[in-house]
């Protein structure tokens, strides 16, 4: 049992006060008012059972008899002030109960989604939506000249050192002493942001192969590049990455419940919404 | 015969059953495992996390407002979108490599499930306020869960809110929950998802408080459940459950103690709780478990403050606030707390009570981690969303109380947006990187993700620096969290390199800060400058070297890079080593200044806040010590 499918038990657990509060919230929510001529109140057996039950399990010891007709009165009571104040409208406008009622829905109108189980049809939609997500990450094998930080006069050494490097001679003098390697040899594309930052892998993917280019600006500076060779990933298969597509179907699966639910009821409203001038 | 075959049967079906889940599963979890996951010969690379991350089911972070699961905190840490308790849309810039949700085990969900309780059930009348004001939306709930806090500090907390079988009942049906979700999301080679949990040991309103990580899965950890702190001075009773949790699974645990700065000197004491001196024996265990301290974090940072460390003009970050008073604020802290409660000098002490015992109870590496209470492992000033669900970006956040009505003194500016834990792993796993962290090989930043590397051995010259240096480190040294074995007629030599972050700010100097035990047994430190950017135009006068520079522009809260280095190295010879002293030495690298959570929050808001309100800062990064300990 995860989080929700916890406060959706939870929410059940109440049942009585529940279904009570839950009718009245969707006979008010589709618009038709609530029969308020209902002036009957049944403590029925069940119901007695239930709040001995309770009182049971916060008090470990059952209540006595005199405790329990207490319980069974400040029933009633709350039964009867709740239909007396829902009769006179006050329930609108409190933050309370409307912040409650919205959160009964919504644990309503998910509880279901945290218990299914998406067919391979639909995951394999969801992975086709975005395959990039869920793909081995593009590997580089490179090697690196570093010129320094972002300057005319960094510009103009790597020009000269690129015209060294593709006439096949060194140009290990324009080198900037830096801690990082001049050879990397496939590396995943998060390892070299890591260092690099994110935009320099980005460039990778689009300089030709087995040819000295630049400069290629990264977090550090600014680099000659010759990358040597590059990944290319396979599509991905489902049943290599399972768990990541469930866990994104469980999640998305969630917020269209949620705002399908919401459209739904509110597909019953008129809502105009006056902007003060 | 028939009862026979039937039995026979059933237990051939029983097996094809099983064999049968065990590659229903294998294919279920549609991942690798640990062991498919390759390792390289030595750590080549940093992982970055956050090890103290709290969700809604902490008492106190639901209390804020939280209303973001396990779920969404992982989520949110492998660099999806996700909408905040108060619906504003939150990613981070780069997702972070690993994560340890590490809820309260005390009173687990507890405030949760108050929340869901139907309220006619509710009977205490305090608690029946807290559960009104808790409807009624984010800023009620704030100021509900100072309540609570405060009750919980003064022990008047209504006693159905504590009911331990109840508790215990919750608790676990909770832990199960969250174990589900944690092995959903934990992806050998891509992400690593921790199971663990935090140890809020509390005395008198001192904060004692650990985080706990398992090296293991659900099989194993499902076999335990989180430990309810208790009051003690020193947490044998944890130190008891981890030797349990070992000795019944295999598996193994750590433990990270966190914000000493607001134990008023409880952290590192000198002393058994008794007030005799620290056993070997107690030094021992503590080292044993407790191999890496958070030094850096919301709630302040730990590692110096400027009445222990007047010399150092960089020991005050951080510090302002939280040295006022304990975490609950419940009594003020003196000058003479301050040695128990900051890290450099517990590393000082621990080597004194080495010297004396034989035994070093503070030899600890160092992380930074966010302890946020959002759901979110934000540790960007520019993308910091706060201590807890109350002070999520907004346009009054920086200059309330830090807890509503508490009157601590302390204020929601000196929060930091720090930090991370970067880790020198051979793979991104449950295993490699939590043995890396039991080996000390990590850093602490307060944010930025610089890449740091220190190694230190007998022969380290500056020709090393080029090539495969960091093979030559590993193989002619040790590297961060390591002890240097003594060689006669040598000095210590360092290999030292610090790379910018590479979507931040350049460097402005790396420092090495070593501490030391002279034969009488006084403990010194001493901060060198060792490489610093702009070298051409920044001397060193006095000791001191000139300040690198001001490029922040408050009113935009941006700032330039044309001052500092994107890459600073060295190799470095302790010039004043002494063979007979027991020492360690860390780095500590600073980045030129940048403008501060409250900076952007300025300019995003449009507000305008009091003077005494710091808008730059020089963001950091600290290594785990080396120790030299004399043959």
């Amino acid at each position: 049992m995860n989080w929700r499918n916890g406060a959706a038990h939870l929410l059940r657990e109440p049942i009585v006060h529940f279904l009570i509060a839950g009718a009245l919230v969707f006979a008010l929510m589709s618009g038709r008012a609530p029969d308020l001529g209902e002036r009957r109140i049944v403590v029925n057996e069940a119901l007695v059972s239930r709040l001995a039950n309770r009182w049971t399990e916060s008090f470990r010891r059952a209540p006595s008899q005199e405790e329990l007709d207490g319980l069974i009165a400040e029933y009633v009571r709350d039964q009867v002030y709740y239909r007396e104040a829902l009769s006179l409208g006050l329930d609108q406008d409190d933050e309370v109960v409307m912040r409650r009622m919205r959160n009964k829905m919504l644990a309503l109108a998910t509880s279901d989604v945290e218990a299914a189980t998406p067919s391979d049809a639909e995951l394999q939609k969801l992975i086709d939506k975005d395959p990039a997500r869920y793909a081995a990450e593009v590997t580089y094998s490179f090697d690196q000249l570093y010129l320094g930080a972002e300057s005319p006069a960094a510009r103009a050494k790597a020009a000269e050192a690129l015209k060294l490097l593709q006439a096949g001679q060194s140009a290990d003098r324009f080198a900037q002493p830096a801690p990082i390697p001049s050879n990397y040899s496939q590396n995943a594309a998060s390892d070299v942001a890591a260092v690099f930052g994110g935009p320099f892998a980005d460039s990778l993917l689009g300089l030709p192969l087995g040819q000295w280019t630049g400069p290629v600006s990264s977090g550090l500076g600014l680099h000659v590049v010759r990358v040597a060779a590059r990944s290319n990933p396979a599509r991905p298969e489902l049943e290599k990455v399972r768990q990541q597509v469930t866990n994104d179907w469980h999640n998305s699966a969630r917020q269209r419940a949620e705002e399908a639910a919401y459209r739904k009821v509110l597909a019953n409203y008129d809502v105009v919404i006056e902007q003060p001038k | 015969m028939r009862g026979k075959t039937l039995l026979a049967a059933m237990l051939l079906t029983g097996t094809m059953l099983t064999a049968g889940c065990d590659q229903a599963e294998r294919t279920l979890f549609g991942k690798q495992s640990e062991a498919d996951i390759k390792q390289t010969a030595y750590p080549e690379r940093v992982y970055w996390g956050d090890t103290h991350l709290h969700t809604a089911n902490s008492v106190d972070a639901f209390g804020f407002g939280n209303r973001l699961a396990p779920e969404e905190a992982l989520r949110f840490a492998q660099g999806q979108e996700v909408t905040s308790t108060n619906g504003l849309k939150a990613k981070l810039d780069r997702p972070l490599d690993f994560l340890v949700i590490s809820d309260h085990a005390e009173g687990l969900g507890s405030t949760k499930a108050l929340y869901d309780a139907p309220r006619m059930m509710i009977s205490d009348p305090q608690m029946l306020r807290w559960y009104d004001m808790m409807h009624k939306g984010p800023a009620q709930s704030v100021v509900a869960m100072g309540e609570i806090l405060k009750a919980r500090g003064n022990g008047t907390m209504p006693a159905a809110l504590n009911d331990p079988v109840k508790g215990k009942e919750r608790t676990a049906k909770i832990w199960r929950g969250h174990i589900d979700t944690v092995e959903k999301y934990n992806h050998p080679g891509k992400f690593t998802a921790f199971l663990g949990f935090e140890y809020t040991l509390m005395q008198g309103g001192n904060n004692l408080h650990r985080n706990v990580i398992f090296r293991d899965g659900g099989d194993k950890v499902g076999q335990i459940e989180p430990l309810d702190p208790t009051t003690e001075l020193w947490p044998d009773k944890l130190y008891d459950y981890m030797d349990a949790y070992e000795q019944k699974t295999g598996g193994k645990v750590l433990a990270i103690p966190h914000n000493s700065n607001l134990s008023n000197g409880l952290m590192f004491m000198l002393t058994e709780p008794n007030g005799g001196p620290l056993t070997a024996a107690s030094a021992k265990r503590r080292a044993a478990r407790e191999p890496i301290v958070e030094i850096t974090q919301i709630k302040g940072d730990s590692e110096a403050h400027p009445f222990l460390s007047p010399n150092d003009e960089f020991s005050g970050y951080g510090t302002a606030g939280w040295d006022k008073n304990n975490l609950l604020g419940t009594q003020p802290t003196k000058p003479g707390d301050y040695a128990g409660s900051y890290v450099r000098e517990a590393l000082k002490r621990g080597m004194q009570i080495e010297a004396k015992t034989g035994e070093n109870p503070y030899k600890f590496g160092l992380i930074g981690s966010t302890d946020s209470h959002t759901s979110l492992a934000t540790g960007d000033d520019n993308n910091f969303f706060g201590k807890h669900a109350g002070v999520e970006p907004n346009n009054h956040r920086a200059k309330d109380d830090f807890v509503p009505g508490a009157n601590s003194g302390k204020m929601n500016w000196q929060s930091l947006a720090s930090g991370y834990a970067a880790v020198w792993a051979t793979a991104n796993t449950r295993s490699a990187l939590w043995d890396a962290l039991q080996r000390r090989e990590v850093y602490a930043t307060t944010g930025p993700r610089m890449v740091v590397r220190f190694f230190a051995g007998w022969d380290f010259t500056s020709a090393d620096l080029s090539g495969d240096w960091v093979k030559a480190g590993y193989t002619r040294g040790v590297p961060m969290g390591g002890q240097l074995a003594a060689k006669a007629g040598a000095k210590p030599s360092f290999l030292i390199s610090a790379l910018k972050d590479p979507i931040g700010a350049n460097l402005d100097r790396v420092q090495v800060v070593k501490g030391w035990v002279d034969k009488a047994g006084q403990s010194h430190e001493k901060v060198f400058d060792v490489v610093w950017s702009n070298a051409d135009t920044r001397k060193q006068a006095g000791g001191k070297l000139a300040p690198v520079g001001d490029t922040v522009d408050t009113a935009t809260a941006t700032y330039q890079n044309t001052i500092g280095a994107p890459t600073l190295t060295t190799v470095w010879t302790d010039p004043e080593f002494d063979p007979t002293a027991r020492a360690f030495y860390y780095l500590r690298v600073l980045e030129i200044p940048t403008p501060t959570w409250v900076a952007y929050d300025m300019v995003r808001f449009k507000v305008a806040l009091g003077a005494e309100i710091p808008l730059k800062q020089q963001e950091r990064a600290y290594t785990s010590p080396i120790w030299f300990t004399p043959s």
